[in-house]
Protein backbone atom coordinates (compact mmCIF):
# COMPACT_ATOMS: atom_id res chain seq x y z
CA UNK A 1 0.00 0.00 0.00
CA UNK A 2 2.58 2.69 0.84
CA UNK A 3 4.88 1.53 -1.77
CA UNK A 4 1.90 2.03 -4.08
CA UNK A 5 0.97 5.77 -2.96
CA UNK A 6 5.14 6.43 -2.92
CA UNK A 7 5.02 4.96 -6.74
CA UNK A 8 1.89 6.86 -7.69
CA UNK A 9 3.64 9.95 -6.27
CA UNK A 10 6.71 9.63 -8.10
CA UNK A 11 4.60 8.35 -11.47
CA UNK A 12 2.98 12.50 -11.16
CA UNK A 13 5.28 13.81 -9.53
CA UNK A 14 7.40 15.85 -12.14
CA UNK A 15 10.18 14.77 -14.03
CA UNK A 16 8.84 11.82 -16.50
CA UNK A 17 6.18 11.06 -18.61
CA UNK A 18 3.18 9.32 -16.70
CA UNK A 19 1.83 7.47 -19.80
CA UNK A 20 5.39 6.93 -20.48
CA UNK A 21 5.19 8.44 -23.89
CA UNK A 22 6.67 12.20 -25.19
CA UNK A 23 4.76 14.83 -24.96
CA UNK A 24 4.46 15.14 -28.80
CA UNK A 25 3.01 11.48 -29.21
CA UNK A 26 0.62 12.21 -26.69
CA UNK A 27 -0.90 15.24 -28.10
CA UNK A 28 -0.95 13.44 -31.99
CA UNK A 29 -3.23 10.83 -30.17
CA UNK A 30 -5.26 13.01 -28.30
CA UNK A 31 -5.66 15.55 -32.27
CA UNK A 32 -6.49 11.84 -34.05
CA UNK A 33 -8.74 11.51 -31.13
CA UNK A 34 -10.10 14.86 -32.14
CA UNK A 35 -10.19 14.20 -36.12
CA UNK A 36 -12.03 10.61 -35.36
CA UNK A 37 -15.15 12.70 -34.04
CA UNK A 38 -14.47 14.91 -36.65
CA UNK A 39 -14.93 12.50 -39.54
CA UNK A 40 -16.91 10.51 -37.15
CA UNK A 41 -19.83 13.33 -37.58
CA UNK A 42 -19.65 13.51 -40.93
CA UNK A 43 -20.14 9.63 -41.40
CA UNK A 44 -23.02 9.77 -39.29
CA UNK A 45 -24.96 12.52 -40.38
CA UNK A 46 -24.36 10.68 -43.80
CA UNK A 47 -25.97 7.70 -42.40
CA UNK A 48 -28.80 9.50 -40.54
CA UNK A 49 -29.84 10.79 -44.15
CA UNK A 50 -29.72 7.84 -45.78
CA UNK A 51 -31.92 6.53 -43.17
CA UNK A 52 -34.53 9.57 -43.71
CA UNK A 53 -34.21 9.29 -47.13
CA UNK A 54 -37.03 6.36 -49.39
CA UNK A 55 -34.60 5.54 -51.85
CA UNK A 56 -30.69 6.04 -52.35
CA UNK A 57 -28.18 5.20 -54.78
CA UNK A 58 -26.36 2.14 -55.45
CA UNK A 59 -22.50 2.00 -54.72
CA UNK A 60 -22.06 -0.81 -57.11
CA UNK A 61 -24.04 1.43 -59.95
CA UNK A 62 -22.08 4.55 -58.95
CA UNK A 63 -18.84 3.48 -58.99
CA UNK A 64 -18.39 0.52 -61.58
CA UNK A 65 -15.46 2.05 -63.80
CA UNK A 66 -11.74 1.43 -63.80
CA UNK A 67 -9.36 3.52 -65.86
CA UNK A 68 -8.55 1.83 -69.50
CA UNK A 69 -10.49 -1.31 -68.52
CA UNK A 70 -14.07 -0.14 -68.00
CA UNK A 71 -14.01 3.34 -68.51
CA UNK A 72 -17.94 2.99 -68.40
CA UNK A 73 -18.44 0.68 -66.09
CA UNK A 74 -19.39 -2.86 -65.55
CA UNK A 75 -16.63 -3.04 -63.10
CA UNK A 76 -18.24 -3.17 -59.74
CA UNK A 77 -15.95 -1.98 -56.76
CA UNK A 78 -12.84 -2.84 -58.59
CA UNK A 79 -11.55 0.06 -58.82
CA UNK A 80 -12.02 1.54 -55.14
CA UNK A 81 -11.07 -2.07 -53.87
CA UNK A 82 -7.46 -0.99 -55.75
CA UNK A 83 -7.40 2.25 -53.82
CA UNK A 84 -7.94 0.36 -50.71
CA UNK A 85 -5.55 -1.67 -51.42
CA UNK A 86 -2.88 0.87 -52.02
CA UNK A 87 -3.55 2.49 -48.81
CA UNK A 88 -3.27 -0.65 -47.08
CA UNK A 89 0.45 -0.95 -48.37
CA UNK A 90 1.08 2.22 -47.54
CA UNK A 91 0.15 1.87 -44.36
CA UNK A 92 2.42 -1.27 -44.31
CA UNK A 93 5.79 0.66 -45.65
CA UNK A 94 5.15 3.38 -43.32
CA UNK A 95 5.33 1.00 -40.44
CA UNK A 96 8.09 -0.67 -41.67
CA UNK A 97 9.96 2.94 -42.04
CA UNK A 98 9.07 3.56 -37.96
CA UNK A 99 10.45 0.18 -37.49
CA UNK A 100 13.74 0.93 -39.36
CA UNK A 101 13.59 4.38 -37.28
CA UNK A 102 13.71 2.39 -33.66
CA UNK A 103 17.02 0.56 -35.10
CA UNK A 104 18.58 3.90 -36.41
CA UNK A 105 18.50 2.12 -39.56
CA UNK A 106 18.72 5.80 -41.55
CA UNK A 107 18.92 4.35 -45.19
CA UNK A 108 15.72 1.49 -44.50
CA UNK A 109 14.02 4.82 -43.06
CA UNK A 110 14.92 6.28 -46.48
CA UNK A 111 13.65 3.74 -48.64
CA UNK A 112 10.30 2.48 -46.65
CA UNK A 113 9.10 6.70 -46.39
CA UNK A 114 9.83 6.95 -49.93
CA UNK A 115 7.31 3.79 -50.64
CA UNK A 116 4.73 5.70 -48.47
CA UNK A 117 4.81 9.12 -50.19
CA UNK A 118 4.35 6.89 -53.82
CA UNK A 119 1.75 5.63 -52.09
CA UNK A 120 -0.08 8.25 -50.96
CA UNK A 121 0.54 10.10 -54.14
CA UNK A 122 -0.68 6.99 -56.00
CA UNK A 123 -3.84 6.94 -53.78
CA UNK A 124 -3.96 10.71 -54.76
CA UNK A 125 -4.13 10.11 -58.27
CA UNK A 126 -6.68 7.45 -58.16
CA UNK A 127 -8.60 9.85 -55.82
CA UNK A 128 -8.38 12.27 -59.01
CA UNK A 129 -9.70 10.45 -61.90
CA UNK A 130 -12.58 8.42 -59.80
CA UNK A 131 -13.34 12.19 -59.16
CA UNK A 132 -13.16 13.79 -63.06
CA UNK A 133 -15.17 10.55 -63.81
CA UNK A 134 -18.15 10.83 -61.62
CA UNK A 135 -17.84 14.84 -62.62
CA UNK A 136 -17.97 14.16 -66.05
CA UNK A 137 -21.23 12.04 -64.99
CA UNK A 138 -22.79 15.20 -64.33
CA UNK A 139 -21.90 14.65 -60.51
CA UNK A 140 -20.79 17.69 -57.96
CA UNK A 141 -21.34 19.59 -55.02
CA UNK A 142 -24.73 20.70 -55.08
CA UNK A 143 -25.29 21.44 -59.06
CA UNK A 144 -27.03 18.75 -59.78
CA UNK A 145 -29.60 19.52 -62.44
CA UNK A 146 -31.46 17.11 -65.22
CA UNK A 147 -33.55 17.68 -67.61
CA UNK A 148 -37.30 16.32 -68.09
CA UNK A 149 -36.47 12.79 -68.21
CA UNK A 150 -33.73 12.68 -65.85
CA UNK A 151 -30.43 12.78 -67.66
CA UNK A 152 -27.75 15.10 -66.14
CA UNK A 153 -24.80 14.75 -68.61
CA UNK A 154 -23.61 12.73 -71.57
CA UNK A 155 -26.77 10.66 -72.09
CA UNK A 156 -26.10 9.54 -68.07
CA UNK A 157 -29.49 9.26 -66.52
CA UNK A 158 -29.76 9.25 -63.10
CA UNK A 159 -31.63 6.13 -63.05
CA UNK A 160 -27.91 4.81 -63.74
CA UNK A 161 -26.99 5.91 -60.28
CA UNK A 162 -29.81 2.79 -58.97
CA UNK A 163 -30.30 -0.34 -58.46
CA UNK A 164 -32.22 -2.13 -61.36
CA UNK A 165 -35.30 -2.89 -59.56
CA UNK A 166 -36.09 1.33 -58.38
CA UNK A 167 -38.78 2.19 -60.87
CA UNK A 168 -37.59 4.76 -63.54
CA UNK A 169 -40.39 7.00 -62.32
CA UNK A 170 -39.01 7.07 -58.76
CA UNK A 171 -35.20 7.34 -59.60
CA UNK A 172 -35.66 10.10 -62.55
CA UNK A 173 -38.53 11.51 -60.20
CA UNK A 174 -37.93 14.02 -56.96
CA UNK A 175 -36.98 10.96 -54.76
CA UNK A 176 -34.49 10.06 -56.61
CA UNK A 177 -32.86 13.03 -57.63
CA UNK A 178 -33.47 14.36 -53.74
CA UNK A 179 -31.16 11.39 -53.25
CA UNK A 180 -28.65 11.47 -55.41
CA UNK A 181 -28.04 14.85 -55.07
CA UNK A 182 -27.20 14.26 -51.31
CA UNK A 183 -25.41 11.35 -51.75
CA UNK A 184 -22.60 13.05 -54.12
CA UNK A 185 -22.72 16.24 -51.67
CA UNK A 186 -21.76 14.09 -48.73
CA UNK A 187 -19.56 11.47 -51.17
CA UNK A 188 -17.26 14.40 -52.43
CA UNK A 189 -17.06 16.77 -49.03
CA UNK A 190 -15.82 13.54 -47.13
CA UNK A 191 -13.58 12.16 -49.78
CA UNK A 192 -12.19 15.60 -50.45
CA UNK A 193 -12.20 16.15 -46.85
CA UNK A 194 -10.07 12.84 -46.35
CA UNK A 195 -8.14 13.73 -49.37
CA UNK A 196 -6.80 16.75 -48.05
CA UNK A 197 -5.81 14.61 -45.55
CA UNK A 198 -3.73 12.51 -47.11
CA UNK A 199 -2.30 15.46 -49.33
CA UNK A 200 -1.33 17.06 -45.80
CA UNK A 201 0.34 13.74 -44.85
CA UNK A 202 2.24 13.22 -48.20
CA UNK A 203 3.76 17.28 -47.42
CA UNK A 204 4.12 16.10 -43.97
CA UNK A 205 6.29 12.77 -45.02
CA UNK A 206 8.92 14.65 -47.79
CA UNK A 207 9.31 17.17 -44.86
CA UNK A 208 10.27 14.20 -42.25
CA UNK A 209 12.53 12.42 -45.49
CA UNK A 210 14.34 15.94 -46.34
CA UNK A 211 15.45 16.29 -42.17
CA UNK A 212 15.98 11.82 -42.42
CA UNK A 213 18.17 12.37 -45.48
CA UNK A 214 19.97 15.75 -43.71
CA UNK A 215 20.68 13.76 -40.45
CA UNK A 216 18.60 15.71 -38.33
CA UNK A 217 17.20 13.18 -36.80
CA UNK A 218 20.66 11.12 -36.50
CA UNK A 219 21.73 14.08 -34.66
CA UNK A 220 18.86 14.29 -32.28
CA UNK A 221 19.77 10.46 -31.36
CA UNK A 222 15.92 9.16 -32.12
CA UNK A 223 13.84 9.16 -35.12
CA UNK A 224 10.49 9.96 -33.18
CA UNK A 225 9.27 12.33 -35.50
CA UNK A 226 8.77 9.58 -38.19
CA UNK A 227 6.64 7.89 -35.53
CA UNK A 228 4.74 10.99 -34.94
CA UNK A 229 3.80 11.53 -38.74
CA UNK A 230 3.27 7.56 -38.72
CA UNK A 231 0.47 7.80 -36.15
CA UNK A 232 -0.98 10.38 -38.74
CA UNK A 233 -0.76 8.11 -41.76
CA UNK A 234 -2.03 4.75 -40.23
CA UNK A 235 -4.87 7.23 -39.09
CA UNK A 236 -5.66 8.18 -42.66
CA UNK A 237 -6.15 4.59 -43.48
CA UNK A 238 -7.99 4.11 -40.21
CA UNK A 239 -10.77 6.99 -41.55
CA UNK A 240 -10.80 4.86 -44.81
CA UNK A 241 -11.66 1.79 -43.81
CA UNK A 242 -14.82 3.34 -42.44
CA UNK A 243 -15.28 5.65 -45.44
CA UNK A 244 -14.94 2.50 -47.69
CA UNK A 245 -17.40 0.51 -45.58
CA UNK A 246 -20.35 3.36 -45.31
CA UNK A 247 -19.98 4.26 -49.06
CA UNK A 248 -19.20 1.21 -50.59
CA UNK A 249 -20.15 -1.74 -49.11
CA UNK A 250 -23.38 -0.80 -46.62
CA UNK B 1 27.72 14.54 -25.08
CA UNK B 2 28.46 17.03 -27.78
CA UNK B 3 25.23 17.77 -29.27
CA UNK B 4 22.94 20.48 -27.36
CA UNK B 5 19.85 19.21 -26.83
CA UNK B 6 16.83 21.79 -26.13
CA UNK B 7 14.74 21.06 -22.82
CA UNK B 8 12.00 19.54 -25.34
CA UNK B 9 14.37 17.08 -27.07
CA UNK B 10 16.02 16.17 -23.51
CA UNK B 11 12.67 14.90 -22.34
CA UNK B 12 12.81 12.66 -25.32
CA UNK B 13 16.19 11.45 -24.67
CA UNK B 14 14.55 9.85 -20.75
CA UNK B 15 12.41 7.84 -23.19
CA UNK B 16 14.51 6.80 -25.71
CA UNK B 17 17.83 5.39 -25.10
CA UNK B 18 20.18 6.96 -27.11
CA UNK B 19 23.21 4.70 -26.53
CA UNK B 20 21.13 1.43 -27.31
CA UNK B 21 18.67 1.07 -29.68
CA UNK B 22 17.32 -2.69 -31.85
CA UNK B 23 19.28 -3.78 -34.96
CA UNK B 24 17.66 -3.74 -37.76
CA UNK B 25 19.20 -7.63 -38.31
CA UNK B 26 18.34 -8.91 -35.18
CA UNK B 27 16.23 -11.82 -34.60
CA UNK B 28 13.85 -9.94 -32.54
CA UNK B 29 13.57 -7.39 -35.15
CA UNK B 30 13.01 -9.91 -37.75
CA UNK B 31 9.89 -10.97 -35.71
CA UNK B 32 8.83 -7.71 -35.68
CA UNK B 33 8.75 -7.44 -39.45
CA UNK B 34 7.12 -11.29 -39.68
CA UNK B 35 4.35 -9.70 -37.48
CA UNK B 36 4.14 -6.74 -39.30
CA UNK B 37 3.77 -8.70 -42.76
CA UNK B 38 1.56 -11.06 -40.93
CA UNK B 39 -1.28 -8.15 -40.28
CA UNK B 40 -0.87 -6.81 -43.75
CA UNK B 41 -1.99 -10.43 -45.18
CA UNK B 42 -5.03 -10.24 -42.65
CA UNK B 43 -5.70 -6.72 -43.89
CA UNK B 44 -5.49 -7.37 -47.13
CA UNK B 45 -7.74 -10.39 -46.78
CA UNK B 46 -10.49 -9.47 -44.83
CA UNK B 47 -10.94 -6.40 -47.39
CA UNK B 48 -10.69 -9.04 -49.99
CA UNK B 49 -13.56 -11.13 -48.55
CA UNK B 50 -15.76 -7.74 -47.84
CA UNK B 51 -15.51 -6.56 -51.36
CA UNK B 52 -16.52 -10.14 -52.72
CA UNK B 53 -19.26 -10.43 -50.17
CA UNK B 54 -20.87 -7.05 -51.77
CA UNK B 55 -20.31 -8.54 -54.83
CA UNK B 56 -22.25 -11.48 -54.55
CA UNK B 57 -24.95 -9.81 -53.08
CA UNK B 58 -25.25 -7.24 -55.64
CA UNK B 59 -25.13 -10.07 -58.61
CA UNK B 60 -27.60 -12.54 -56.87
CA UNK B 61 -29.66 -9.53 -55.49
CA UNK B 62 -29.44 -11.16 -51.83
CA UNK B 63 -30.97 -8.79 -49.29
CA UNK B 64 -27.84 -6.38 -47.49
CA UNK B 65 -29.34 -6.73 -43.93
CA UNK B 66 -27.07 -9.74 -42.42
CA UNK B 67 -24.07 -9.00 -45.00
CA UNK B 68 -24.22 -5.42 -43.41
CA UNK B 69 -23.70 -7.02 -39.75
CA UNK B 70 -20.79 -9.06 -40.78
CA UNK B 71 -19.46 -5.22 -42.85
CA UNK B 72 -19.05 -3.88 -39.82
CA UNK B 73 -17.64 -6.69 -37.65
CA UNK B 74 -15.26 -6.82 -40.39
CA UNK B 75 -14.61 -3.08 -40.83
CA UNK B 76 -14.31 -2.69 -36.58
CA UNK B 77 -11.96 -6.02 -36.83
CA UNK B 78 -9.50 -3.83 -39.77
CA UNK B 79 -9.80 -0.68 -37.48
CA UNK B 80 -8.10 -2.52 -34.34
CA UNK B 81 -5.30 -4.48 -35.97
CA UNK B 82 -4.34 -0.86 -37.60
CA UNK B 83 -4.63 0.77 -33.98
CA UNK B 84 -3.37 -1.64 -31.83
CA UNK B 85 -0.47 -3.25 -34.08
CA UNK B 86 0.44 -0.45 -36.75
CA UNK B 87 0.11 2.47 -33.88
CA UNK B 88 1.13 0.40 -31.39
CA UNK B 89 -1.58 1.32 -28.78
CA UNK B 90 -1.52 -1.96 -28.11
CA UNK B 91 2.48 -1.30 -26.57
CA UNK B 92 1.73 1.50 -24.59
CA UNK B 93 0.72 1.58 -20.88
CA UNK B 94 -3.05 1.25 -20.07
CA UNK B 95 -4.01 4.74 -18.62
CA UNK B 96 -2.86 6.13 -22.22
CA UNK B 97 -5.27 3.49 -23.89
CA UNK B 98 -7.59 4.24 -22.01
CA UNK B 99 -7.66 7.80 -22.33
CA UNK B 100 -8.01 7.47 -26.10
CA UNK B 101 -10.37 4.57 -26.11
CA UNK B 102 -12.78 5.99 -23.18
CA UNK B 103 -14.15 9.06 -25.41
CA UNK B 104 -14.76 6.67 -28.51
CA UNK B 105 -17.43 5.45 -25.85
CA UNK B 106 -19.68 8.82 -26.98
CA UNK B 107 -20.10 7.17 -30.48
CA UNK B 108 -22.47 4.56 -29.52
CA UNK B 109 -25.04 7.37 -28.22
CA UNK B 110 -23.59 9.51 -31.41
CA UNK B 111 -24.90 6.63 -33.55
CA UNK B 112 -28.23 5.25 -32.23
CA UNK B 113 -29.37 8.78 -31.82
CA UNK B 114 -28.51 9.76 -35.12
CA UNK B 115 -30.02 7.24 -37.18
CA UNK B 116 -32.73 6.95 -35.24
CA UNK B 117 -33.19 10.83 -35.98
CA UNK B 118 -33.10 9.81 -39.44
CA UNK B 119 -35.50 7.05 -38.82
CA UNK B 120 -38.10 9.47 -37.29
CA UNK B 121 -37.47 12.08 -40.37
CA UNK B 122 -38.88 9.51 -43.05
CA UNK B 123 -41.88 8.61 -40.87
CA UNK B 124 -43.01 11.83 -40.29
CA UNK B 125 -42.53 12.92 -43.71
CA UNK B 126 -44.68 10.03 -44.76
CA UNK B 127 -47.11 10.92 -42.06
CA UNK B 128 -48.03 14.01 -43.55
CA UNK B 129 -47.63 12.57 -47.17
CA UNK B 130 -44.41 14.44 -48.05
CA UNK B 131 -43.09 12.81 -50.96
Amino acid sequence: MDTAVIEKKKMWGGGRSPFNLSYGKVMMWYFLLSDAFTFGAFLISYGATRFASSVWPDSNEVFASFPFFAPHGGAPMAFVSLMTFILILSSVTMVLAVHAGHCRDKSSVIKWLLWTIIGGTAFLGCQAWEWTHLHHQGAWWGSFRTDANGVIAHGQSLKDFFAHNIPADVATGIAGADAAHKFFNYFFTITGFHGFHVTTGVVLLIIVLLNTINGTYEKRGHYEMVEKIGLYWHFVDLVWVFVFTCFYLL
Amino acid sequence: MSHHFSDYESDQSRLYNINHHEDINSNESKAKVKNILKITLWLSLITIVEVAMGLFCHYNHVPKTIPNIAFIIMTLLKAWLIVAVFMHLGDEIKNMILTVLVPLVLFVWFIIAFLWEGSYWIWINNYFGIR
